[in-house]
């Protein structure tokens, strides 16, 4: 079974026959405004065309940044137009799950847990990206104005929480606890874990004390940012 | 026919030049063609007795090969600023090769490197090279041998950089050496094309510019 090279024949009004993705045709899951500005891009089609889940780690691997579309012409990133070839292909699971725990690429990771985030179902979901919740490696993010810092633990969070990361308005996910209730999954067991009672516990103790200021220490440098006091240097005697 | 007489008695000339036609292979041709015309009117036939409709098909060439992934971009960026002399009629509308972006397998001109890209996709461009636009579909061995293929080739990268500063400077310097050896080839180079070897004389005139 062999697939296309491009995705016209999927975005064809023929009709689409093949692995759903929640019902329906994997392409439809970004919205028609991206999905235009991604099939247009010059990385598209001279660099997204021919690819097969193998081929796809070269362009993978040469990713230096994710992000959804910046600009004032709305440019998809590159992130985005392999996220969006991963979808046309829909590789299998256990393809999609060598890409998330290899620790050599962190864009690649970040790539399957976008991908996964999109098509799978709930309990894999948090099964499967929970564990990456403890991966610090830093992330360049492209902002549609300039870029930010991230990092792979706060990407899949912001997959498992927020409802629109990279452009795309991710598909409702019930809360953990949801979840939990209906025996689904199990609580969830903190890698911090014995840390966190620790801190949870001092922070008992320390309440009962009543020096509430035991664990904050205010800083006094004299420049208190007051209500409406602006920080020019005016040499008045008064000291507004 | 050989020895025929002429209108004025002589010999018919050397006929050499007329074309000559290869019987055996041009039966061989009809013979062809006539066992096609029957295998298509059989399976019209047993079409139309199970009462399905025969679809003619052009049948995939056997040779043809899966699509793969471009190895290598369209280099532009070194072509800015040359110049290409093109003979005017060579190209009319798309076809021949005339300014802008040639296709070789369709014979096809584009303006922009983009036109080409898209060309290069299209099912037309395709077919002419002889693949098929069907891209081979990858096994979880397939991706494993990709990705440590491509760290062993990121090792191999790393592994030239040097981070000594003195080996460092020693290899800028060759470099340096050699680009500037490059740029004294080509100045005369240059200056040999020019009349007598002089090169290019700048007049200066004094006072250039200047009204006094």
């Amino acid at each position: 079974m062999a697939h296309q090279a491009d995705e016209k024949r999927m975005l064809d009004d023929r009709g689409y026959t093949g692995t759903l993705i929640r019902g329906a045709n994997p392409l439809l899951l970004f919205e028609k405004p991206v999905r235009d500005r991604i099939v247009e891009s010059m990385y598209w089609k001279e660099q997204c065309f021919g690819l097969n889940a193998a081929t796809l780690c070269d362009r993978a691997v040469e990713l230096e940044n994710i992000g959804g579309i910046y600009g004032a012409a709305q440019k998809p990133s590159k992130f985005l137009c392999l996220a969006f070839k991963l979808l046309q292909l829909t590789p299998e699971r256990d393809i999609v799950l060598h890409y998330l725990r290899q620790q050599e690429w962190k864009y690649l990771r970040a790539l399957a847990a976008f991908y996964i985030r999109l098509c799978w179902q709930p309990k894999e979901i948090f099964e499967t990206l929970e564990p990456f919740l403890a991966d610090y490696r830093k992330l360049k993010r492209r902002a549609r104005e300039g870029f930010a810092l991230t990092y792979v633990d706060q990407f899949v969070d912001d997959l498992l929480t927020k409802d629109r990361v990279c452009a795309t308005s991710l598909w409702k996910l019930p809360p953990r606890t949801q979840l939990e209730d209906l025996d689904v999954l199990e609580p969830r067991i903190s890698p911090l874990g014995e840390e966190l009672e620790d801190i949870d516990a001092d922070r008992q103790d320390g309440r009962t004390e009543d020096d509430s200021g035991s664990d904050v220490e205010v800083l006094d440098d004299g420049h208190g940012l007051g209500n409406g006091h602006d920080h020019d240097n005016d040499t008045d005697v008064d000291g507004d | 026919m050989a020895d025929r007489k002429g209108a004025y008695g002589d010999k018919a000339n050397d006929t050499s030049f007329r074309k000559t036609w290869d019987r055996a292979e041009y039966a061989e041709k009809a013979a062809n063609r006539d066992h096609k015309l029957k295998e298509e009117g059989r399976a019209r036939y047993e079409a139309a007795i199970s009462g399905k409709k025969y679809y003619k098909r052009a049948s995939t060439p056997e040779d043809a090969k899966e699509t793969e992934a471009r190895k290598s971009r369209l280099d532009v960026a070194s072509r800015v600023g040359t110049t290409m002399l093109v003979s005017a009629g060579s190209a009319i509308g798309k076809r021949g090769k005339g300014a802008g972006f040639y296709c070789e397998a369709c014979d096809l001109t584009f303006k922009d490197n983009r036109q080409l890209v898209e060309h290069e996709n299209s099912k037309q461009h395709l077919y002419a090279i002889g693949q098929t636009g069907e891209v081979r579909r990858a096994t979880l061995e397939d991706v494993k041998e990709r990705l440590a293929w491509l760290k062993r080739k990121r090792d191999e990268e790393t592994g030239r950089e040097v981070l000594d500063l003195g080996t460092r400077l020693e290899v800028q310097k060759e470099i340096d050496e050699r680009e500037r050896e490059e740029k004294r080839r080509k100045r005369n180079e240059k200056r040999r094309k020019t009349k007598d070897g002089m090169g290019i004389v700048k007049q200066e005139v004094e006072n250039d510019g200047i009204i006094c």
